[in-house]
Protein backbone atom coordinates (compact mmCIF):
# COMPACT_ATOMS: atom_id res chain seq x y z
CA UNK A 1 0.00 0.00 0.00
CA UNK A 2 1.34 3.42 -0.88
CA UNK A 3 0.22 5.85 1.74
CA UNK A 4 -0.63 9.37 0.70
CA UNK A 5 2.28 11.67 1.27
CA UNK A 6 4.68 8.88 2.08
CA UNK A 7 8.30 9.45 1.33
CA UNK A 8 11.18 7.05 1.22
CA UNK A 9 13.04 6.93 4.48
CA UNK A 10 16.42 8.57 4.20
CA UNK A 11 19.65 7.25 5.59
CA UNK A 12 19.45 9.67 8.52
CA UNK A 13 16.06 8.38 9.47
CA UNK A 14 17.20 4.80 8.99
CA UNK A 15 20.08 5.35 11.36
CA UNK A 16 17.74 6.95 13.88
CA UNK A 17 15.53 3.88 13.73
CA UNK A 18 18.53 1.66 14.40
CA UNK A 19 19.79 3.89 17.20
CA UNK A 20 16.37 4.12 18.81
CA UNK A 21 15.94 0.36 18.59
CA UNK A 22 19.18 0.09 20.52
CA UNK A 23 17.80 2.27 23.30
CA UNK A 24 18.84 5.74 22.16
CA UNK A 25 16.09 8.08 23.36
CA UNK A 26 17.55 11.08 21.57
CA UNK A 27 17.27 9.27 18.25
CA UNK A 28 13.75 8.23 19.15
CA UNK A 29 12.85 11.82 19.91
CA UNK A 30 14.01 12.74 16.41
CA UNK A 31 11.75 10.05 14.99
CA UNK A 32 8.91 11.39 17.11
CA UNK A 33 9.39 14.92 15.82
CA UNK A 34 9.56 13.68 12.23
CA UNK A 35 6.32 11.72 12.43
CA UNK A 36 4.21 13.28 15.16
CA UNK A 37 2.23 15.59 12.88
CA UNK A 38 1.03 12.78 10.69
CA UNK A 39 0.26 10.45 13.59
CA UNK A 40 -1.52 13.12 15.59
CA UNK A 41 -3.57 14.09 12.55
CA UNK A 42 -4.56 10.47 12.05
CA UNK A 43 -5.71 10.08 15.66
CA UNK A 44 -7.53 13.40 15.60
CA UNK A 45 -9.41 12.50 12.45
CA UNK A 46 -10.28 8.98 13.51
CA UNK A 47 -11.03 9.68 17.16
CA UNK A 48 -11.36 13.23 18.39
CA UNK A 49 -9.28 16.27 19.19
CA UNK A 50 -9.77 15.51 22.87
CA UNK A 51 -8.37 12.00 22.59
CA UNK A 52 -5.66 12.70 20.04
CA UNK A 53 -2.92 13.80 22.46
CA UNK A 54 -3.28 10.82 24.76
CA UNK A 55 -3.53 8.27 21.97
CA UNK A 56 -0.59 9.79 20.13
CA UNK A 57 1.49 9.32 23.26
CA UNK A 58 0.28 5.72 23.51
CA UNK A 59 1.30 5.13 19.92
CA UNK A 60 4.84 6.40 20.40
CA UNK A 61 5.32 4.47 23.63
CA UNK A 62 4.11 1.36 21.82
CA UNK A 63 6.47 2.16 18.96
CA UNK A 64 9.38 2.35 21.39
CA UNK A 65 8.41 -1.02 22.80
CA UNK A 66 8.12 -2.65 19.40
CA UNK A 67 11.08 -1.14 17.58
CA UNK A 68 12.98 -4.36 18.01
CA UNK A 69 10.46 -6.05 15.75
CA UNK A 70 10.89 -3.61 12.88
CA UNK A 71 12.82 -5.55 10.27
CA UNK A 72 12.92 -2.97 7.52
CA UNK A 73 10.66 -4.92 5.18
CA UNK A 74 8.75 -1.69 4.61
CA UNK A 75 9.51 1.97 5.18
CA UNK A 76 9.56 2.88 8.85
CA UNK A 77 6.79 5.39 8.22
CA UNK A 78 4.57 2.65 6.81
CA UNK A 79 5.28 0.38 9.75
CA UNK A 80 4.66 3.17 12.24
CA UNK A 81 1.46 4.19 10.52
CA UNK A 82 0.06 0.70 10.58
CA UNK A 83 0.91 0.38 14.25
CA UNK A 84 -0.85 3.69 14.86
CA UNK A 85 -3.95 2.54 13.04
CA UNK A 86 -3.98 -0.61 15.16
CA UNK A 87 -3.77 1.41 18.35
CA UNK A 88 -6.58 3.69 17.22
CA UNK A 89 -8.77 0.74 16.30
CA UNK A 90 -8.10 -0.90 19.65
CA UNK A 91 -9.05 2.33 21.37
CA UNK A 92 -12.31 2.49 19.51
CA UNK A 93 -13.05 -1.12 20.30
CA UNK A 94 -12.30 -0.53 23.95
CA UNK A 95 -15.34 1.68 24.03
CA UNK A 96 -17.40 -1.18 22.64
CA UNK A 97 -18.84 0.96 19.90
CA UNK A 98 -17.26 -0.56 16.84
CA UNK A 99 -20.03 -2.88 15.80
CA UNK A 100 -22.75 -0.35 16.35
CA UNK A 101 -20.88 2.11 14.22
CA UNK A 102 -20.30 -0.40 11.48
CA UNK A 103 -23.94 -1.39 11.18
CA UNK A 104 -25.68 -0.45 7.99
CA UNK A 105 -28.48 1.26 9.82
CA UNK A 106 -31.13 2.25 7.23
CA UNK A 107 -31.99 5.31 9.28
CA UNK A 108 -28.39 6.41 9.25
CA UNK A 109 -28.20 5.93 5.53
CA UNK A 110 -31.08 8.36 5.17
CA UNK A 111 -28.43 10.97 5.77
CA UNK A 112 -27.49 10.46 2.16
CA UNK A 113 -30.61 12.28 1.09
CA UNK A 114 -29.81 15.38 3.08
CA UNK A 115 -29.95 18.47 0.90
CA UNK A 116 -27.32 21.13 0.42
CA UNK A 117 -25.73 22.38 3.63
CA UNK A 118 -26.96 25.65 5.09
CA UNK A 119 -24.44 28.44 4.77
CA UNK A 120 -24.34 28.98 8.51
CA UNK A 121 -23.43 25.33 9.05
CA UNK A 122 -20.50 25.29 6.68
CA UNK A 123 -17.22 24.22 8.25
CA UNK A 124 -13.77 23.53 6.92
CA UNK A 125 -12.86 20.18 5.48
CA UNK A 126 -11.04 18.94 8.59
CA UNK A 127 -13.92 19.83 10.86
CA UNK A 128 -16.32 18.22 8.44
CA UNK A 129 -14.38 14.96 8.73
CA UNK A 130 -14.72 15.09 12.50
CA UNK A 131 -18.46 15.54 12.13
CA UNK A 132 -18.95 12.43 10.02
CA UNK A 133 -20.79 9.53 11.64
CA UNK A 134 -18.13 7.34 13.28
CA UNK A 135 -18.32 4.31 10.99
CA UNK A 136 -18.21 6.39 7.84
CA UNK A 137 -15.58 8.66 9.32
CA UNK A 138 -12.89 6.09 10.01
CA UNK A 139 -13.32 4.46 6.61
CA UNK A 140 -13.19 7.82 4.87
CA UNK A 141 -9.99 8.66 6.73
CA UNK A 142 -8.38 5.29 6.07
CA UNK A 143 -9.37 5.16 2.38
CA UNK A 144 -9.44 8.68 1.05
CA UNK A 145 -7.00 10.40 3.40
CA UNK A 146 -4.54 7.63 4.23
CA UNK A 147 -4.79 5.60 1.04
CA UNK A 148 -5.70 2.15 2.34
CA UNK A 149 -7.66 -0.21 0.09
CA UNK A 150 -11.07 -1.59 0.97
CA UNK A 151 -9.69 -5.09 1.45
CA UNK A 152 -7.10 -3.76 3.89
CA UNK A 153 -9.69 -1.75 5.77
CA UNK A 154 -11.99 -4.76 5.93
CA UNK A 155 -9.25 -6.79 7.61
CA UNK A 156 -8.27 -4.01 10.00
CA UNK A 157 -11.83 -3.31 11.10
CA UNK A 158 -13.10 -6.88 10.83
CA UNK A 159 -15.91 -5.92 8.50
CA UNK A 160 -17.05 -6.95 5.03
CA UNK A 161 -15.52 -5.23 2.03
CA UNK A 162 -18.99 -4.26 0.93
CA UNK A 163 -19.60 -2.52 4.24
CA UNK A 164 -16.40 -0.56 3.79
CA UNK A 165 -17.52 0.55 0.31
CA UNK A 166 -20.99 1.57 1.47
CA UNK A 167 -19.65 3.55 4.40
CA UNK A 168 -17.11 5.28 2.18
CA UNK A 169 -19.80 6.35 -0.24
CA UNK A 170 -21.93 7.54 2.63
CA UNK A 171 -19.03 9.62 3.92
CA UNK A 172 -18.25 11.12 0.52
CA UNK A 173 -21.85 12.09 -0.04
CA UNK A 174 -21.87 13.86 3.29
CA UNK A 175 -18.52 15.52 2.69
CA UNK A 176 -19.57 16.96 -0.68
CA UNK A 177 -21.89 19.29 1.18
CA UNK A 178 -18.90 21.01 2.75
CA UNK A 179 -16.86 21.63 -0.35
CA UNK A 180 -18.57 24.84 -1.32
CA UNK A 181 -17.56 26.26 2.03
CA UNK A 182 -13.88 26.13 1.15
CA UNK B 1 -34.18 17.04 -13.05
CA UNK B 2 -33.40 15.26 -9.82
CA UNK B 3 -30.59 13.05 -8.64
CA UNK B 4 -31.21 9.34 -9.12
CA UNK B 5 -30.11 7.57 -6.00
CA UNK B 6 -30.01 4.19 -7.68
CA UNK B 7 -27.25 5.59 -9.90
CA UNK B 8 -25.46 7.86 -7.45
CA UNK B 9 -25.10 4.94 -5.06
CA UNK B 10 -22.70 3.44 -7.57
CA UNK B 11 -20.65 6.54 -8.14
CA UNK B 12 -18.00 5.94 -5.50
CA UNK B 13 -17.24 2.50 -6.85
CA UNK B 14 -17.32 3.94 -10.36
CA UNK B 15 -14.91 6.65 -9.32
CA UNK B 16 -12.59 4.13 -7.69
CA UNK B 17 -12.66 1.87 -10.75
CA UNK B 18 -14.24 -0.98 -8.86
CA UNK B 19 -17.34 -1.57 -10.95
CA UNK B 20 -17.53 -4.49 -13.39
CA UNK B 21 -17.32 -3.40 -17.01
CA UNK B 22 -21.03 -3.78 -17.77
CA UNK B 23 -22.07 -1.75 -14.72
CA UNK B 24 -19.45 0.87 -15.48
CA UNK B 25 -20.79 1.23 -19.02
CA UNK B 26 -24.33 1.57 -17.70
CA UNK B 27 -23.31 4.29 -15.25
CA UNK B 28 -21.49 6.19 -17.98
CA UNK B 29 -24.50 6.01 -20.26
CA UNK B 30 -26.71 7.39 -17.50
CA UNK B 31 -24.31 10.18 -16.64
CA UNK B 32 -24.34 11.40 -20.24
CA UNK B 33 -28.07 11.93 -20.07
CA UNK B 34 -28.40 13.10 -16.46
CA UNK B 35 -26.65 16.37 -15.52
CA UNK B 36 -27.65 16.20 -11.80
CA UNK B 37 -26.04 12.78 -11.37
CA UNK B 38 -23.01 13.96 -13.35
CA UNK B 39 -22.78 16.92 -10.97
CA UNK B 40 -22.75 14.54 -8.01
CA UNK B 41 -19.88 12.64 -9.61
CA UNK B 42 -17.94 15.87 -10.01
CA UNK B 43 -18.54 16.67 -6.35
CA UNK B 44 -17.29 13.25 -5.32
CA UNK B 45 -14.18 13.73 -7.41
CA UNK B 46 -13.53 16.98 -5.59
CA UNK B 47 -14.01 15.30 -2.22
CA UNK B 48 -11.54 12.55 -3.08
CA UNK B 49 -9.00 15.00 -4.44
CA UNK B 50 -9.34 17.21 -1.39
CA UNK B 51 -9.04 14.31 1.03
CA UNK B 52 -5.82 13.12 -0.51
CA UNK B 53 -4.19 16.49 0.05
CA UNK B 54 -5.23 17.37 3.59
CA UNK B 55 -2.23 18.57 5.51
CA UNK B 56 -0.95 17.08 8.73
CA UNK B 57 -0.66 19.34 11.74
CA UNK B 58 1.38 18.72 14.87
CA UNK B 59 -0.35 18.77 18.25
CA UNK B 60 -0.71 22.15 19.89
CA UNK B 61 1.24 20.95 22.92
CA UNK B 62 4.57 19.16 22.76
CA UNK B 63 3.84 15.57 23.76
CA UNK B 64 7.44 14.43 23.96
CA UNK B 65 7.91 15.04 27.67
CA UNK B 66 5.03 12.71 28.50
CA UNK B 67 6.30 10.05 26.13
CA UNK B 68 9.85 10.24 27.47
CA UNK B 69 8.56 9.97 31.01
CA UNK B 70 6.57 6.88 30.24
CA UNK B 71 9.48 5.28 28.41
CA UNK B 72 11.81 5.85 31.32
CA UNK B 73 9.32 4.54 33.85
CA UNK B 74 8.54 1.48 31.82
CA UNK B 75 11.79 -0.42 31.94
CA UNK B 76 10.15 -3.33 30.23
CA UNK B 77 9.46 -1.08 27.28
CA UNK B 78 13.13 -1.15 26.37
CA UNK B 79 13.41 -3.60 23.51
CA UNK B 80 16.73 -4.24 21.87
CA UNK B 81 16.40 -5.58 18.33
CA UNK B 82 17.47 -9.12 17.77
CA UNK B 83 19.82 -8.13 14.99
CA UNK B 84 21.59 -5.70 17.28
CA UNK B 85 21.91 -8.32 19.98
CA UNK B 86 23.53 -10.72 17.59
CA UNK B 87 26.01 -8.16 16.36
CA UNK B 88 27.32 -6.93 19.69
CA UNK B 89 29.14 -8.46 22.58
CA UNK B 90 26.93 -9.84 25.32
CA UNK B 91 27.53 -8.03 28.58
CA UNK B 92 24.96 -9.43 30.97
CA UNK B 93 26.11 -11.58 33.81
CA UNK B 94 24.69 -14.71 35.37
CA UNK B 95 22.98 -12.75 38.19
CA UNK B 96 21.37 -10.58 35.51
CA UNK B 97 20.26 -13.66 33.68
CA UNK B 98 18.87 -15.01 36.91
CA UNK B 99 16.95 -11.79 37.45
CA UNK B 100 15.57 -12.01 33.94
CA UNK B 101 14.64 -15.58 34.66
CA UNK B 102 12.73 -14.54 37.75
CA UNK B 103 10.81 -12.03 35.69
CA UNK B 104 10.07 -14.67 33.11
CA UNK B 105 8.72 -16.92 35.84
CA UNK B 106 6.37 -14.18 36.95
CA UNK B 107 5.24 -13.36 33.46
CA UNK B 108 4.83 -16.97 32.43
CA UNK B 109 3.00 -17.66 35.66
CA UNK B 110 0.69 -14.77 34.95
CA UNK B 111 -0.05 -16.15 31.53
CA UNK B 112 -0.72 -19.61 32.91
CA UNK B 113 -2.93 -18.18 35.63
CA UNK B 114 -4.83 -16.05 33.15
CA UNK B 115 -5.41 -18.95 30.82
CA UNK B 116 -6.51 -21.13 33.68
CA UNK B 117 -8.89 -18.47 34.96
CA UNK B 118 -10.35 -17.94 31.53
CA UNK B 119 -10.88 -21.64 31.13
CA UNK B 120 -12.43 -21.90 34.57
CA UNK B 121 -14.83 -19.03 34.05
CA UNK B 122 -15.76 -19.56 30.43
CA UNK B 123 -15.77 -23.28 29.89
CA UNK B 124 -15.89 -24.68 33.44
CA UNK B 125 -13.18 -27.16 32.47
CA UNK B 126 -11.22 -28.60 35.40
CA UNK B 127 -7.95 -26.76 35.76
CA UNK B 128 -4.88 -27.88 37.67
CA UNK B 129 -4.21 -25.83 40.77
CA UNK B 130 -0.62 -26.85 41.38
CA UNK B 131 2.09 -25.03 39.56
CA UNK B 132 -0.23 -22.54 37.92
CA UNK B 133 -1.62 -21.34 41.21
CA UNK B 134 1.75 -21.30 42.86
CA UNK B 135 3.22 -18.89 40.34
CA UNK B 136 0.14 -16.72 40.07
CA UNK B 137 0.75 -14.62 43.14
CA UNK B 138 4.09 -13.06 42.22
CA UNK B 139 2.71 -12.01 38.86
CA UNK B 140 -0.37 -10.39 40.35
CA UNK B 141 1.70 -8.67 42.99
CA UNK B 142 4.01 -7.36 40.31
CA UNK B 143 1.03 -6.01 38.42
CA UNK B 144 -0.21 -4.25 41.49
CA UNK B 145 2.94 -2.22 41.97
CA UNK B 146 3.33 -1.53 38.29
CA UNK B 147 6.54 -3.45 37.80
CA UNK B 148 5.14 -6.10 35.52
CA UNK B 149 5.70 -5.65 31.80
CA UNK B 150 2.01 -6.37 31.40
CA UNK B 151 1.05 -3.11 33.03
CA UNK B 152 0.87 0.46 31.91
CA UNK B 153 1.16 0.27 28.19
CA UNK B 154 -0.85 -2.82 27.36
CA UNK B 155 1.38 -5.84 26.85
CA UNK B 156 -1.60 -7.83 25.61
CA UNK B 157 -2.16 -5.28 22.89
CA UNK B 158 1.55 -5.27 22.25
CA UNK B 159 1.43 -8.98 21.53
CA UNK B 160 -1.73 -8.83 19.48
CA UNK B 161 -0.23 -6.74 16.73
CA UNK B 162 2.77 -8.98 16.67
CA UNK B 163 1.07 -11.85 14.91
CA UNK B 164 2.88 -11.48 11.64
CA UNK B 165 6.38 -11.66 13.02
CA UNK B 166 5.44 -14.50 15.34
CA UNK B 167 3.80 -16.57 12.63
CA UNK B 168 4.12 -20.31 13.15
CA UNK B 169 6.59 -21.05 10.38
CA UNK B 170 8.87 -18.16 11.29
CA UNK B 171 8.67 -18.94 14.96
CA UNK B 172 9.24 -22.66 14.66
CA UNK B 173 12.22 -22.13 12.39
CA UNK B 174 13.74 -19.56 14.74
CA UNK B 175 13.23 -21.75 17.80
CA UNK B 176 14.66 -24.76 16.00
CA UNK B 177 17.77 -22.85 14.93
CA UNK B 178 18.33 -21.43 18.39
CA UNK B 179 17.84 -24.77 20.09
CA UNK B 180 20.46 -26.27 17.81
CA UNK B 181 22.83 -23.40 18.49
CA UNK B 182 22.25 -23.66 22.22
CA UNK B 183 22.82 -27.38 22.12
CA UNK B 184 26.08 -26.84 20.29
CA UNK B 185 27.21 -24.24 22.80
CA UNK B 186 25.89 -25.98 25.85
CA UNK B 187 29.33 -27.09 26.90
CA UNK B 188 30.38 -23.46 27.24
CA UNK B 189 27.81 -22.75 29.93
CA UNK B 190 28.11 -23.71 33.54
CA UNK B 191 25.64 -26.04 35.16
CA UNK B 192 23.76 -23.39 37.12
CA UNK B 193 23.17 -21.30 34.00
CA UNK B 194 21.92 -24.32 32.11
CA UNK B 195 19.62 -25.16 35.01
CA UNK B 196 18.14 -21.66 35.05
CA UNK B 197 17.59 -21.62 31.31
CA UNK B 198 16.03 -25.07 31.22
CA UNK B 199 13.82 -24.36 34.20
CA UNK B 200 12.45 -21.21 32.60
CA UNK B 201 12.01 -22.81 29.21
CA UNK B 202 9.98 -25.49 30.94
CA UNK B 203 7.74 -22.88 32.56
CA UNK B 204 7.27 -21.00 29.32
CA UNK B 205 6.50 -24.21 27.43
CA UNK B 206 3.90 -24.98 30.08
CA UNK B 207 2.30 -21.59 29.52
CA UNK B 208 2.40 -22.10 25.75
CA UNK B 209 0.77 -25.50 26.03
CA UNK B 210 -1.96 -24.22 28.32
CA UNK B 211 -2.69 -21.34 25.99
CA UNK B 212 -2.84 -23.71 23.03
CA UNK B 213 -5.23 -26.01 24.86
CA UNK B 214 -7.45 -23.11 25.79
CA UNK B 215 -7.39 -21.83 22.21
CA UNK B 216 -8.44 -25.25 20.99
CA UNK B 217 -11.63 -24.75 22.97
CA UNK B 218 -12.03 -21.13 22.00
CA UNK B 219 -10.11 -20.47 18.75
CA UNK B 220 -11.49 -16.98 18.23
CA UNK B 221 -10.41 -15.69 21.62
CA UNK B 222 -8.00 -12.88 20.87
CA UNK B 223 -7.20 -12.56 24.56
CA UNK B 224 -5.78 -16.07 24.64
CA UNK B 225 -4.07 -15.55 21.30
CA UNK B 226 -2.22 -12.56 22.62
CA UNK B 227 -0.96 -14.53 25.61
CA UNK B 228 0.19 -17.33 23.38
CA UNK B 229 2.11 -14.90 21.22
CA UNK B 230 3.64 -13.27 24.26
CA UNK B 231 4.72 -16.61 25.75
CA UNK B 232 6.26 -17.64 22.44
CA UNK B 233 8.07 -14.34 22.21
CA UNK B 234 9.43 -14.90 25.72
CA UNK B 235 10.70 -18.29 24.75
CA UNK B 236 12.39 -16.94 21.68
CA UNK B 237 13.96 -14.15 23.68
CA UNK B 238 15.29 -16.49 26.35
CA UNK B 239 16.73 -18.81 23.73
CA UNK B 240 18.44 -15.91 22.03
CA UNK B 241 19.92 -14.68 25.28
CA UNK B 242 21.12 -18.11 26.26
CA UNK B 243 22.62 -18.73 22.84
CA UNK B 244 24.35 -15.38 22.92
CA UNK B 245 25.77 -16.19 26.35
CA UNK B 246 27.07 -19.51 25.08
CA UNK B 247 28.66 -17.72 22.13
CA UNK B 248 30.14 -15.09 24.42
CA UNK B 249 31.86 -17.67 26.59
CA UNK B 250 32.97 -19.66 23.58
Amino acid sequence: MALHGETQAGSGLDSDVALAAGGDQTAFERLYRTHVARIHSLTRRMLSTQEADEVTQDIFVRTWQKLGQFRGDSAFSTWLHRLAVNVVIERRRSFAIQRERMSDDPAALDLLTVGPARADLKVDFESAIEQLPPGAREIFVLHDVEGYKHREIAVMLDIATGTSKRQLHRARMLMRQHLSGE
Amino acid sequence: MTVHEEWTNQLSEYLDGELPADERDAVEAHLKSCPPCAAVLNDLKRVVARASTVASHPPQADLWAGIAGRIERDAAARVVPFAAREARRVVFTLPQLAAAAALLIAVSGGIAWTVAERLRSETSLPVGTGSSASVAQPSRAADADGTSPATGTGAADFARVENVSMADAQYDAAVSDLEKALKAGRGQLDASTIAIVEHNLQIIDQAINQAREALASDPANSYLSSHLVEARRRKLDLLRRATALATETD
